[in-house]
């Protein structure tokens, strides 16, 4: 038996393979789940009444997507382009900034000044992402590195301002913005905790990075640079200028992610761990399980939104350890490496001739 | 007394309420192993448990904060009448899921917004903070008592201001040394503040941080130091002189066996709050449960004799001792706070013969005279 590449897979056999992948996910988390005493089929009644059969419960399984896709969709963006961007948890916090900044101080008032919010929390993402792409098109710094830099130094970017200057007045000393004001939320879907606008955006930011990508001259300039550097420079293609756009819109995506957080949940800015909970990170497994396809991030946002949903079910019903919805997402990941070598290679039942 | 006027509570309740058991859910911030705030919140909830064979009790540890509506609607679709949320942070969500199960029991604790199904809760620890001071400025050799604090947030400048105003009782001219970590739970950031007030001169300390590691440090360089929130005499038996404890049970209980006896109901709890000290025993002095005061230091505190405005000649040992027993009566015949009392740039905070308020007491902010070190948010 040997292995042999077998070149581009069919669409519909890489989907099944990752349907497989994340269908042994589960499995294996529940099998986790019994060696941890609780029972399999009564974790899967509870997150079915829990979030499938409930709207409160399935609204809370989109209000997790939306981050998650909005920054998955720009990740899917940026690693067709190479730009190995690790950073859309600083960027979504960065975003979260902006938007709470004009929320808090700037001017503004009903819809304009949420379009205000979003558009500076997208234009911060988006250049917080800049900086490293410029340094990897100029002075060939590796991105990987410099995108994850990034996270920490917007994590102190945000400890700073709610301890120091935008400390809250009436938040008893803690470490707070005070409350945005009311003309800075945005609107929730009746009866549940869903801010819809927010879904809004993740599916068109998803749906018009899948049209710029392979239906303008963007797009195709991000495709040959991700494909062929060599070739991309032999058209004339300007590297420098495409992962800049690239950028941009990766990290303007999930800076918008960051504004939907504390426009939608929080009404507020505060400490960096309770905004995002590592959407930015897990955005990667989004994007990838998404095959970097932006509208095939809607889908696999949503996936990661459910087991976020059900792991928070869980907690509750079953008295699951909290690391459980890390376990899970950790097993996705597993799995989907592993399913790379059936998507890559076919396997050949002969002895090679020699 | 109390304890009757309870027995007669739970009676009258068993005969009011014949459904029988009540279902409680605690929301905690952290994951309960954190040996500091959740894990304190958690042995509350257990000890609770324990109590009431009607009670039935579930939990959820490491909420996010913004989740915590979630997490309330699953309690309650799980059948909880009663939920403790233990983070300041809750706050809002809290607030928001009162109105969407206004007939669901709600406690917030550290919070200070009400409704007619909020209540709010506190035990706090500024009483026994004054009493470590005493005997830390009788310790001190070098007249510098290092304080390393978690965030520079009015709770926690309370307890330092408190602590500072005991060690300065002993020891006019000694100094307490700040440093602020910025996290509560950090080992490292704890061990590295340590180690810089040790080389500044300290030779005490006493912390705000969810772990043994300042009581660590300080013993691996033989100083002595005061235990914080959980029992920390086992980790250095020869230098925990003694240190704050916590007991949330207390609170529980009461909360709870009100509850099923029908006294706390989803419509009058707006204005109960409770700032629960010393004579509640929801805090208590030591470095372990039932012992005060490390045996190995009561020579130490008693051969430090001082002149006292009150009490005259007399050992602080003996003095912690006379304080403690006011200080856990009702009648609190002694407060720390007690003016006058100036910040540390000259202000007269506290007038003679007054008493700060609950209210002044949170909200806080200056520095006593004696505390040296960065101070944000200080009132000019």
């Amino acid at each position: 038996m040997r292995l042999v590449p077998r070149g581009e897979a069919p669409a519909l056999f890489v989907a099944a393979v990752s349907l497989l992948a994340v269908l042994l996910a589960f499995a294996a988390s529940l099998v986790l789940l019994a060696l941890y005493g609780a029972s399999p089929w009564e974790a899967i009644a509870v997150v079915y009444r829990g979030v499938l059969a409930d709207p409160r419960g399935f609204a809370e399984v989109l209000r997790r997507a939306v981050p998650l896709t909005l920054a998955g969709a720009g990740l899917a963006l940026a690693f067709r382009a190479q730009f190995w961007n690790i950073g859309a948890e600083g960027q979504l916090l960065v975003g979260a900034v902006a938007a709470s900044g004009v929320a808090l101080f700037g001017p503004g008032e009903g819809v304009a000044k949420l379009v205000l919010m979003a558009a500076v929390a997208f234009v911060a993402g988006g250049l917080w992402a800049m900086v490293p792409a410029y340094l990897k098109a100029r002075l060939a710094v590796n991105d990987v590195i410099t995108t994850l830099m990034f996270n920490y130094v917007a994590i102190y970017l945000v400890e700073w301002l709610i301890h120091g200057p935008w400390k809250g007045k009436s938040v008893f000393g803690f470490a707070y913005t005070d409350r945005f004001p009311a003309s800075a939320w945005l609107p929730l879907w009746p009866g549940t905790g869903l801010a819809w606008p927010g879904l809004v955006l993740a599916v068109a930011a998803a749906a018009l990075l899948a049209w710029l990508l392979g239906a303008t001259k963007l797009g195709f300039e991000v495709r040959v640079v991700g494909e062929n550097p060599e070739a991309a420079r032999y058209a004339g293609v300007r590297a420098l200028s495409t992962l800049l756009q690239v950028a941009l819109l990766s990290g303007g995506v999930a800076g918008l992610a960051g504004f939907v957080e504390v426009a939608g949940t929080h009404h507020r800015l505060l400490a960096p761990l309770q905004i995002s909970l590592g959407y930015g990170y897990t955005a990667i497994i989004v994007a990838w399980l998404g095959r970097n396809r932006p509208l095939a991030t809607l889908l696999t946002g949503l996936l990661i939104g459910f087991v976020f949903a059900a792991g928070d079910v869980a907690k509750v019903a079953l008295a699951t350890p909290f690391q459980l919805v890390q376990v899970v997402n950790g097993l996705i990941l597993f799995f989907l490496i592993a399913a790379e070598v059936p998507i890559r290679y076919r396997v050949v039942w002969r002895p090679e001739r020699g | 007394m109390k304890r009757v006027g309870l027995a007669v509570l739970l009676v009258l309740g068993m005969l009011a309420l014949a459904e029988g058991r009540l279902k409680a859910g605690w929301i905690y911030v952290g994951p309960i192993g954190d040996y500091g705030w959740t894990h304190a919140h958690d042995v509350g909830r257990r000890e609770a448990a324990k109590a009431f064979p009607w009670l039935q009790t579930l939990y959820v540890e490491s909420v996010p904060e913004g989740q915590v509506g979630s997490y309330i609607d699953q309690m309650v679709r799980q059948g909880v009448k009663v939920i403790f949320a233990t983070s300041f942070g809750y706050m809002d969500g809290v607030l928001e899921a009162a109105k969407r199960y206004p007939n669901v029991i709600f406690a917030h604790a550290s919070g200070f917004k009400r409704a007619p199904n909020v209540a709010t809760y506190m035990a706090d620890f500024y009483q026994v903070y004054y009493l470590n001071g005493l005997m830390a400025g009788a310790l001190t050799k070098t007249g510098k008592v290092g304080y390393v604090g978690a965030f520079p947030i009015p709770e926690v400048k309370r307890h330092i201001n408190a602590f500072a105003l005991g060690v300065r009782a002993v020891n006019p001219k000694a100094k307490v040394l700040v440093r602020w970590i910025y996290e509560w739970y950090s080992p490292a950031a704890a061990k590295e503040a340590t180690e810089a007030l040790i080389a500044e001169g300290a030779d005490v300390f006493a912390f705000t941080e969810d772990s043994p590691t300042v009581v660590q440090v300080a013993a691996g360089h033989k100083l002595p130091s005061f235990a914080h929130y959980s029992p920390m005499l086992k980790f250095a038996p020869d230098y925990v002189v003694s240190g704050q404890l916590v007991d949330w049970g207390v609170i529980y209980k009461d909360f709870l066996a009100k509850v099923y006896a029908g006294l706390y109901t989803p419509k009058n709890l707006e204005d109960v709050d409770y700032w629960w000290l010393l004579p509640q025993k929801a805090v208590a002095l030591g470095a372990d449960r039932g012992v005060p005061v490390n045996p190995k230091f009561i020579p130490a505190l008693k051969a430090k004799k001082i002149h006292h405005p009150v009490f005259g000649e007399i050992s602080v040992y003996d003095l912690v001792m006379k304080l403690k027993a006011m200080m856990s009566d009702v009648e609190l015949a002694f407060d720390p706070f007690q003016g006058p009392i100036k910040d540390r740039k000259g202000n007269l905070r506290v007038p003679a013969g007054v008493r700060p308020t609950q209210a002044e007491l949170e909200s806080l902010e200056w520095a006593v005279q004696g505390v040296e070190g960065p101070w944000p948010n200080e009132p000019k």
